[in-house]
């Protein structure tokens, strides 16, 4: 077997060791990177920003928990904007699995903080079964939906949603996500209840995004770890996504050269083959 | 840092290298993790759903409003339960019929208006850079969008123009998914950095 | 009756939100009845979830009861599933007024613990291998065999460097223009574009299958039996 043929056939194992050594350098070596902002998270920040103070927005945390070292940035840098500016949120989350007990953590750390009060300054309605029938049921009646909140407190004894009965009563949607709900909430809810739709998701999915955002129906869009590492940015709240950069910066330079290695390898491989 | 405290990063720390042993090979850890975390997860829905709406929307609405008629939908929904008995499978189709058609019912509507109209409305509007428009923009999302739909559309043979705008299409989709790579790596990335500032931050800050 | 009837269910009750797309939803009779029946289908969609996790414990135990080859694991998930399930149904008025907040669901409970300190380190850990899975598999499979490939592999590394604020860094040596050139037209043009197309198919695909399930054409939500 040729030299090259060796290179292209590396154990798996040798590549993991490499990124786990990525991966940990720049632990031992902090450094802070300048982060520039993206004209579509410029967008949203701007939208969230030119918002009637102590209006209500809905914050959703549409999220799994694998997914929180993208999301969970996001809503942190939102709920600074959203607090700091004494908008009042109402949290929901469409995921079973972990949304309400997310909802719950973060907002309730960040409303501490500016010590904002439950039932009055926020309000976490927690989780219903059947995301259309919530998205689209919403726009008539929250209490239908959510006769309670996350915490089984009957929404009558909730001074914030005394005057919060429908979309009608919002101003804006922030949603956090790592799944397709995104799509309905465009679909569904900014094109039937004409309420704007911002949106922070994941890496993954911030492609399919740009076709929203580009057609009006998304206002603002963060993408992944470096779209919460924008809003952090623009909040002025330097948290874990753009500490989060360094590494970011290192693994990607790290693929491109991996790449890069095992190409030449495919190909002086195949040269070599093909002078024998 | 309360006792307490540490042990519960310790365990976080202990599953988090459990799960990570996987990679080198799998092992009984690692299957342990993955059984633990299925019987969680199951464990959290159960417990969420009998809570959130067996209880909150079922039984108070009808035992202290009055709304006796949502009992229709506690019948279908117990029907479902039929798919644990073959000779009962068919008695779930009522309620997943009920789903399926209102589902149906939104999406349709919604689907046409507000992915089909919204989006083919912003095709038709002159692209915006920094609130000037840019002709080449607006051109490059016009061809791409039509050959990107030829590209897809298999109904004729892609011979002669057809063939053409369709070979145009498979380089633009190229790049669109070159770029949905490029982000795919990110989100991965953006996960194990997540883990490993746990590891780095938490876990071994309680040794220092 | 075990076709006809679901059919002429998934019919009715699909046409009534299809009608009440048309109307403001508040004070009339279609808003109001779409309303009601977005409240049923939630009800019985959340009956739907609760049959998976009964299928799941289901299966395990029967691998338990029959000492099935790794039964021990099996075991695990039920009692896991029960480690969740139990301290969740407890009413807090059961338990001395210490110890309540273990009960229920809310922050500091049994239920909530188990869930942030046991489950989501898991899970997380679980997808963040993937980083090391798509890094082996870029070294290996990722080859400029092609034009198009070269392509993809092309936009795939510029786009890398562009999300990154290092990467970012190099571009900006080469051309002070290049990282807003690439957000403008590859993201915002190109692959606009490309995902506006592939929305529209699925879109028109979306909408022509719920005209089939309306009009009881499809019926393979149905299953056997």
């Amino acid at each position: 077997m040729s030299f090259w043929d060796r290179i292209s056939r590396l154990d798996r194992r040798w590549i993991y060791l490499l990124v786990w050594l990525t991966v940990i350098t720049p632990l031992f070596l902090p450094a802070t990177f300048p982060i520039s902002v993206t004209p579509e998270a410029r967008q949203l920040y701007d939208a969230v920003q030119a918002l009637p103070d102590s209006c209500v927005v809905l914050l959703t945390f549409d999220t799994y928990p694998n997914a929180l070292a993208e999301t969970e940035p996001m809503a942190r840098a939102a709920l600074h904007h959203l607090f700091r500016k004494h908008i009042r949120v109402v949290t929901l989350t469409t995921i079973p699995l972990g949304g309400p007990s997310i909802a719950e953590r973060v907002t309730r750390e960040l409303a501490a903080t500016y010590r904002k009060t439950y039932g009055v300054d926020f309000v976490n309605l927690g989780y219903k079964p059947n995301y259309v029938s919530v998205l689209k049921g919403l726009g008539t009646s929250i209490e239908s939906i959510y006769p309670t909140d996350n915490s089984g407190t009957p929404l009558a004894q909730l001074p914030l949603m005394q005057n919060v009965k429908s979309y009608s009563d919002m101003k804006f949607i922030f949603v956090v996500t790592d799944n397709g709900i995104i799509d309905y909430w465009i679909s569904i809810v900014n094109a039937q209840f004409k309420i704007p739709v911002g949106a922070g998701v994941t890496a993954v999915m911030a492609p399919k995004q740009y076709a929203y955002v580009g057609s009006g129906q998304m206002t603002g869009l963060l993408g992944g770890m470096k779209g919460a590492a924008e809003y952090e940015e623009l909040v002025d709240k330097h948290a874990l996504a753009t500490r989060g950069m360094g590494i970011q910066s290192l693994i990607h330079i790290l693929l491109i050269v991996l790449i890069g290695i095992g190409n030449l390898a495919y190909f002086m491989g195949r040269r070599k083959r093909g002078a024998a | 840092m309360s006792g307490w405290e540490v042990f519960q990063i310790w365990l976080g720390a202990f599953l988090t290298v459990a799960i990570f042993s996987f990679m080198y090979k799998d092992n009984p850890l690692y299957k342990a993790a993955e059984h633990i975390f299925a019987g969680i997860t199951a464990g959290y829905y159960v417990a969420l759903y009998l809570d959130t709406v067996v209880y909150q929307q079922l039984w108070v609405p009808v035992t202290h409003n009055g709304r006796v008629w949502l009992i229709i939908p506690g019948i279908l929904g117990i029907f479902m339960f039929g798919r644990l008995w073959p000779k009962l499978t068919w008695l779930a189709r009522f309620g997943l019929a009920f789903i399926m058609g209102t589902t149906a019912g939104v999406f349709l509507a919604s689907e046409l208006h507000g992915n089909v109209l919204g989006q083919m409305s912003g095709t038709m509007q002159i692209q915006q850079v920094a609130g000037q428009p840019n002709y080449v923009l607006t051109a490059l999302v016009v061809i791409g969008l039509l050959a990107t739909l030829i590209y897809f559309y298999f109904s004729k043979p892609h011979t002669g123009v057809l063939g053409v705008t369709a070979s145009v299409g498979i380089w633009f989709i190229m790049v669109s998914f070159g770029a949905h790579f490029g982000y795919t790596v990110m989100g991965r990335v953006s996960l194990l950095i997540g883990r490993v500032y746990f590891l780095y931050n938490d876990w071994i800050g309680t040794m220092r | 009756m075990r076709t006809t009837v679901p059919v002429a269910i998934a019919f009715v009750s699909g046409i009534i939100m299809l009608v009440s797309f048309f109307f403001r939803t508040e004070d009339n009779v279609f808003g109001d009845a779409s309303q009601q029946l977005l409240i049923w289908s939630s009800i019985i969609g959340g009956f739907s979830f609760l049959l998976g996790a009964i299928s799941i414990v289901r299966v395990n135990w029967r691998n338990v009861r029959l000492k099935k080859s790794g039964w021990g694991y099996n075991l695990l998930t039920v009692l896991a599933v029960f480690a969740m399930l139990v301290p969740a149904l407890i009413k807090k008025g059961w338990l001395p007024e210490s110890m309540a907040h273990l009960a229920g669901r809310d922050a500091g409970s049994i239920y909530d613990w188990i869930f942030i300190y046991v489950a989501t380190p898991m899970s997380q850990t679980m997808f963040a291998v993937l980083a090391f899975y798509i890094a082996s598999a870029a070294y290996r499979a990722f080859r400029a065999r092609s034009a198009e490939a070269t392509l993809l592999l092309i936009t795939a590394s510029l786009v890398m460097l562009w999300r990154v604020p290092m990467g970012e860094a190099l571009l900006n040596s080469i051309h002070p223009g290049l990282p807003g050139w690439i957000n403008t037209y590859v993201m915002s043009g190109i692959n606009l574009s490309v995902q506006r197309g592939i929305l529209l198919g699925a879109a028109l695909g979306a909408a022509s299958f719920s005209l089939r399930i309306l009009l009881g054409i499809e019926r393979t939500y149905m299953g056997r039996g």
